[in-house]
């Protein structure tokens, strides 16, 4: 479903990502950790379409997004690491922005909508201006709006950043839910416990390049460790490597 | 100190690394442009000024009278201008900045982050304007040939000047977020800008320009300037300044010293004044700034969905971007001031016409009539220049940090494009036939005229929306705080300059033909062939500029845009 080949990006000097290989089936959820600045939102970046790669490619559900841009981007539901979004739109008229913007069914949308905003617990915010939500009631409005149009892709960097307990939870089941009706689904995430959580296999990216992927056993074995909790693993592989 | 110093330092650290960061290829070649520009404007006010202080020394009896009521005139007017820039200023500096959130959060008190943002806006707000005055007092000294010790006046006098009209502003602010309502600050552009424009309207009508143009009255116009020699009111800071430098240009050390103090020490004693009540009460303000505003004109319920029916039957990106333009526009109050802003100014540009004394001047009218509609259509195009610099080129950097939110869409850069150019132009379009036929009409012209000017018109809008998306597209800044302003950034500049030298060359491309055509019917005669022949090229030249216009930017713009790394 989403295919990584050969991704390498620079930013004038700084090699953010180092040649990263990787691919995620139908259905699974694929946890993506390392160390800040590791190139974890790069890559992210690359793969929503929102910025360049200096060389590979990237294939999502067999299209190139060189070779289409607009209908891979279709297919993707994008969450960005911080929630920038039109200030000046009240939530339900953001709504209606994505679902214009991704061409979702006027007949639908009302209820899809509301819906998703009842779910999210934005729903008695959605016509006051954005500008006047917090941080984390952002993030559920932009969680929202991405699942507006049924991508097959969930492209999500850090989803749970600035949401509450509560949040994170119903976050979990709805990815969960989702990956099990076929959507697959790439996060990035600080939150190992979450990742251990929901990810069917995890991939370590480390000064750019991915130095370890499988499921939580594999990289139990990789770093030699079999007692240890993720957490450990991290550490011991991304160990003395500081940035 | 020390604390204030280290308040300033970020400021001064970004403007130090600018030379590292991303566009630093570009730095020598912009400072060049704007170098020109700028000395080019510094020039022509030097010689506007030496040329009219010239004028009024051959003007027996009067000359002295008539400079002197100039420099006082433009001392109000400067310290008008600082007075206004500097309100806009710190009330962004002092309120609406991002980073007061880490300043506040530091263990300095309220008096001390008061004084370092004044200061800074003091500098933002003052330094252009001062600038730009120096050529007027130059020419003062040139002219009157002043010595050593005028200059050193007049720059010790600008600056208490600046100190008093940021410190009034400053105050005033303060005072006015500690008595609005929470939330209501960014309303207070609205009314800032309403004020403006009534100021703009009252001093165009109080100072009747158009008795200039008429010989019959300018005679008695020098008799009003001698009454008006009376003194200013001596509460006032530019009376001071006036005077001291008045006193200064004409050698006199003992009184202009004194006005000198005068000034100083005013100035001083406001900045502690103002410190002391800015201590007391700017963090109440800055607490109830932070609450965003209810919507000035919220939505009432089932209403706001006919609002936007006539965009309902346009298909998904382009009414999603459509909707999200205009909405944004209109609920952003600290677009208001230049809106009152342009009104003022159109209504003072077509007043203008209607009050000019056409047939009392000694030139042939109709001659006179053709000149003025073509330098009418140059000036209306260059006002939608100006409105398009402030409104069609940020259109792309107001985008923002949201701008992944294109980038991440199914919608092409292109497509996003043409749709900030359609949501633009109709308005755009609009209001120029509207000012061109008014004036038109105003200035009595032929229909042919008519009908030339609206055509041109017609051709030249789509060119410079054009050159207004494209170029902002190739220049965007989506990190400005305010990116508004970003005219005055070098794409910005470029724009401008581009639109003038596109104006000017189809103005020049008709205006030729045109002439001959006019002549040719004024002694009932016919054109020759070659005379058809320029015609046809001209006009075919014209309308070829114009297709480029509107066809290049938009391809350049994108291409730069859809480079995304
Ligand atoms: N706009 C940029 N310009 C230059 N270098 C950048 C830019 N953005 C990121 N980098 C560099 O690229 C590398 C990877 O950054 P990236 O943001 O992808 O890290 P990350 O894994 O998302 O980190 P974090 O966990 O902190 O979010 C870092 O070394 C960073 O300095
Ligand atoms: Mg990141």
């Amino acid at each position: 479903m989403i295919e990584l080949k050969n991704l390498t990006k620079r930013y004038g000097k700084t090699l953010a990502v180092n040649n990263l290989n990787l691919s995620v089936a139908r259905g699974e959820i694929y946890g993506f950790i390392g160390p800040n600045g590791a190139g974890k939102t790069t890559t992210i970046r690359i793969m929503g379409g929102v910025l360049a790669p200096t060389e590979g490619l990237v294939t999502i559900d067999g299209i190139n997004m060189a070779d289409d841009p607009e209908g891979v981007k279709r297919r993707i539901g994008f969450i960005p690491d911080r929630p920038f979004i039109y200030e000046k739109l009240t939530g339900m008229e953001f709504m209606r922005f994505s679902a214009d913007l991704y061409g979702v069914d006027e007949r639908v949308f009302r209820d899809k909508a509301e819906e998703l905003l009842k779910k999210f617990a934005i729903f008695n915010w959605a016509d006051e201006l954005i500008e006047s939500y917090s941080h984390g009631m952002k993030q559920r409005l932009i969680i929202s709006s991405a699942l507006l149009h049924d991508p097959t892709v969930i492209i999500v960097d850090e989803p749970m950043v600035g949401l509450d307990p509560a949040a994170i939870k119903m976050v979990k089941n709805m990815f969960r839910e989702l990956s099990r009706g076929g959507m697959t689904i790439f996060m990035s995430t600080h939150t190992l416990a979450v990742a251990e959580d929901i990810c069917d296999r995890i991939g370590v990216i480390h000064r750019g390049a991915l130095i370890a992927t499988g499921t939580t056993g594999d990289l139990k074995r990789d770093a030699g460790v079999e007692e240890a909790d993720l957490e450990e693993v991290f550490l011991i592989l991304t160990e003395g490597q500081q940035i | 100190m020390r604390e204030i110093l280290a308040l300033l330092k970020p400021r001064l650290w970004s403007f130090k690394n600018g030379s590292y960061s991303r566009d630093a290829k570009n730095r020598k070649l912009k400072g060049l442009l704007f170098g020109t520009v700028g000395l080019l404007f510094w020039a022509g006010i030097f010689a506007i000024f030496y040329r009219v202080l010239v004028y009024f020394q051959g003007i027996e009896g009067f000359g002295d009278v008539l400079a002197r009521k100039l420099m006082s005139m433009v001392l109000v007017t400067l310290f008008s201008l600082l007075i206004f820039s500097s309100i806009i200023t710190s009330l962004t500096k002092l309120y609406l900045s991002k980073d007061l959130i880490l300043v506040h959060s530091m263990p300095v008190s309220t008096a001390k982050i008061f004084l370092a943002r004044w200061f800074e806006s003091t500098i933002d707000s003052s330094w252009m304007v001062v600038v730009y005055m120096l050529p007027v007092f130059l020419s003062y000294g040139i002219v009157y040939k002043a010595g050593l010790f005028f200059y050193t006046m007049v720059g010790l006098s600008i600056i208490p000047l600046c100190l008093i009209a940021s410190g009034i502003s400053a105050v005033a602010v303060v005072l006015v977020a500690v008595i609005l309502p929470a939330g209501r600050l960014r309303s207070f552009f609205i009314f800032l800008g309403f004020v403006l424009f009534l100021i703009l309207l009252m001093a165009f009508r109080l100072m009747r320009p158009e008795r200039l143009v008429n010989p019959d009255t300018f005679a008695s116009l020098i008799l009003y300037f001698k009454s008006l020699e009376a003194p200013g009111s001596p509460f006032l800071p530019t009376t001071w300044i006036f005077d001291g430098i008045q006193a200064a240009l004409q050698g006199q050390v003992g009184s202009a010293v004194f006005d000198l103090i005068l000034t100083w020490s005013f100035a001083v004693a406001a900045i502690f004044v103002i410190t002391w009540i800015s201590g007391a009460t700017y963090f109440t303000g800055y607490s109830k700034a932070q609450t965003t505003a209810g919507r000035l004109f919220p939505a009432r319920g089932r209403k706001k969905r006919e609002r936007t029916y006539l965009l309902n039957h346009l298909s998904g990106a382009v009414r999603a971007f459509a909707v999200k333009e205009i909405k944004t526009f209109f609920r952003d109050q600290t677009q208001w001031p230049q809106i009152f802003l342009i009104i003022a100014l159109i209504v003072i540009y077509l007043y203008n016409f209607s009050v000019l004394p056409l047939d009392k001047s000694p030139i042939k009218t109709v001659y006179l009539q053709n000149i003025f509609s073509f330098l009418n259509m140059g000036l209306a195009t260059f006002v939608l220049t100006a409105v398009a610099a402030r409104f069609v080129y940020p259109a792309v950097s107001m985008e923002g940090e949201a701008f992944w939110i294109v980038r991440s869409s199914p919608v092409r850069i292109r497509t996003l494009l043409w749709i900030k150019f359609c949501v633009y132009y109709a308005p755009l379009l609009i209001l120029t036939e509207i000012l061109i036929v008014v004036s038109n009409l105003l200035l009595h012209v032929t229909p042919f005229m008519m009908v030339l000017s609206v055509t041109t018109v017609f051709l030249m809008v789509p060119g410079i929306v054009s050159m207004g998306v494209g170029f902002g597209a190739a220049y965007p800044d989506f990190q400005s705080e305010n990116p508004a302003q970003s005219v005055t950034s070098f794409g910005g500049l470029l724009f401008m300059i581009l639109c003038a030298g596109f104006i000017a060359t189809v103005i020049v491309l008709e205006a030729g033909p045109v002439y001959t055509v006019f002549m040719a019917g004024f002694r009932g005669g016919s054109l020759s062939t070659l005379q058809w022949m320029w015609l046809v090229v001209s006009f075919s030249l014209v309308l070829l500029l114009c297709i480029l216009a509107v066809i290049v930017p938009m391809r350049w713009g994108e291409r730069c845009l859809s480079r995304n790394d």
